[in-house]
């Protein structure tokens, strides 16, 4: 069985899609199709281009303003990844972001100033949520077309796009042999072969991978603060995970955290709230396993709840 | 009467109402420790057949033909006392056709259930290589196929 692939720069990195199946036009058109969904998603969601549709969200001046379908699905994704986590996956720290000095598109694989933000940082404490929790204040009507939100409360939603984009072409994929959708590194992969496949976790380091895991149909995101990260005017380090607590960059003693979920915006969400959590209870988010890498480097693998089902059963 | 005499018979009579009275309780009592003793021991063994495993209700179908002819066998035996000799060696032959039939039955679903077994075994042994394919399925069907290279999951 062949493979149709194409990898493209959208997001701010890479993507990847592959299709296979039986019919090799087939898949080549998927995969077309995927390339254009990804990118139109690209042009609707992007922070920095003023003429996206999410720009434009948010600078409207009203509460209620229409939507497309796809920015109401980010948007409830947003709302979700909020709830999930308790508040600590909260799209709306706009301002933290650029006040961390965020402010346009990098290209962080060139700069690679990985090494600030991955040197063990003092002071490092476990993140917890915004009292303001701007996600609450999400709503969408699906029925009128709209999204709410006080205005002058921005919206990124980062990594959830990225996952939620890796579900909705996953999803119209679903009918051919295999497929995978690679968002930036987060991953969503099945078909009806139910061939488990190959995923390697990446060395927040740049080193070798450090764990590989074997995945037939679900999803895997990782989220960390080695990559997209810079130092800022006053030469400290800073990156793009912000403790909604204090609206600036956490450092909770975990530098990557991969987690494995049956969705992509699931595993985004647990992914980042590991991380944001600390190394203590960054298992707990982890309900469907998962890697965690530590300032020090320690590599924590995270079994799921379900591989120690049968001894937890004959205790 | 004489009051002496009197009371002389109401001592009698009180002497023997109250021996009647305690040969009723004895008689009473025994009556209750049989029945108490019999019950205890039915349930005792309804109890043990129970906790071994041998439920009647849930036992095959020949115990049940089984006891069916054994019933037929002591009809047959209480009315020979009753009927005359043709009709008795009638009832005999009738029973010992059962029994015949309970005898050979059994042997015949004992083997049924033998063949059920068989038949089943070698599902369980085809479905258990099944879930070892489920898990690490992926190089058989990889021995026909190239893997595809593994994807890299990184920061997003």
């Amino acid at each position: 069985m062949s493979e149709a692939v194409d990898t493209f720069p959208c997001f701010g990195g890479r993507c990847a899609v592959r299709v296979g199946g039986e019919g090799e036009h087939e898949a080549v058109a998927a995969v077309r199709e995927a390339k254009r969904t990804l990118l139109a998603a690209h042009a609707t969601l992007s922070r920095f281009d003023p003429a996206s549709e999410l720009s434009r969200l948010n600078r409207d001046p009203r509460e209620t303003v229409p939507a497309s379908p796809l920015l109401r699905r980010v948007v409830t994704g947003a709302l979700l990844a909020g709830l999930r986590s308790g508040g600590l996956v909260d799209a709306t720290l706009v301002e933290g972001i650029e006040a961390a000095g965020y402010t346009e598109s990098r290209d962080f694989d060139a700069a690679r100033e990985a090494t600030v933000a991955a040197a063990p940082h003092t002071g490092a404490h476990a993140a917890g949520p915004s009292r303001r929790a701007g996600w609450c204040l999400l709503a969408v009507d699906e029925a009128a077309g709209t999204v709410s939100r006080p205005p002058g409360l921005r919206l990124d939603p980062g990594g959830i796009a990225k996952g939620l984009l890796a579900d909705l072409v996953g999803e119209s994929l679903s009918g051919f042999e295999s497929y995978a959708v690679d968002c930036c590194g987060d991953l969503r992969v099945g078909g009806r072969s139910g061939r488990a496949r190959r995923i390697l976790v990446d060395d927040p380091g740049g080193g070798e991978p450090l764990h590989e895991l074997r995945i037939a149909d679900g999803a895997v995101a990782t989220s960390g603060i080695t990559r997209r990260a810079w130092s800022d005017d006053e030469g400290r380090p800073a990156h793009q995970i912000l403790d909604p607590a204090t609206g600036r960059p956490a450092f909770t003693g975990v530098v990557q955290a991969t987690a494995v979920a049956p969705t992509g915006l699931l595993a985004e969400t647990q992914a980042k709230a590991a991380l944001l959590v600390g190394p203590e209870r960054a298992a707990a988010q982890l309900p469907f396993g998962g890697v965690i890498v530590e300032e020090g480097g320690a590599v924590q693998v995270v079994e799921a709840i379900g591989a120690a089902l049968p001894e937890v059963l004959a205790a | 009467m004489d009051p002496i005499r009197k009371r002389e018979l109401k001592r009698q009579a009180w002497q023997r109402l109250s021996a009647q009275r305690r040969r009723a309780g004895l008689l009473r009592g025994r009556v209750v420790v049989i029945s108490l003793v019999c019950f205890a021991f039915l349930w005792g063994v309804v109890f043990v057949q129970m906790a071994t495993g041998n439920d009647p209700v849930l036992a095959p179908k020949e115990a049940a033909v089984r006891s069916a002819a054994a019933g037929a066998r002591r009809e047959g035996q209480a009315a020979d006392a009753r009927e005359p000799e043709a009709e008795r060696r009638a009832q005999r032959a009738k029973a010992r056709a059962a029994e015949e039939a309970g005898e050979t039955e059994p042997e015949a679903e004992v083997e049924l259930v033998e063949a059920e077994a068989q038949a089943v075994a070698p599902a369980t042994e085809e479905a258990e290589p099944e879930a070892e394919e489920f898990v690490e399925a992926e190089p058989q069907v990889e021995e026909v196929e190239a893997e595809p290279e593994p994807l890299v999951t990184s920061q997003s």
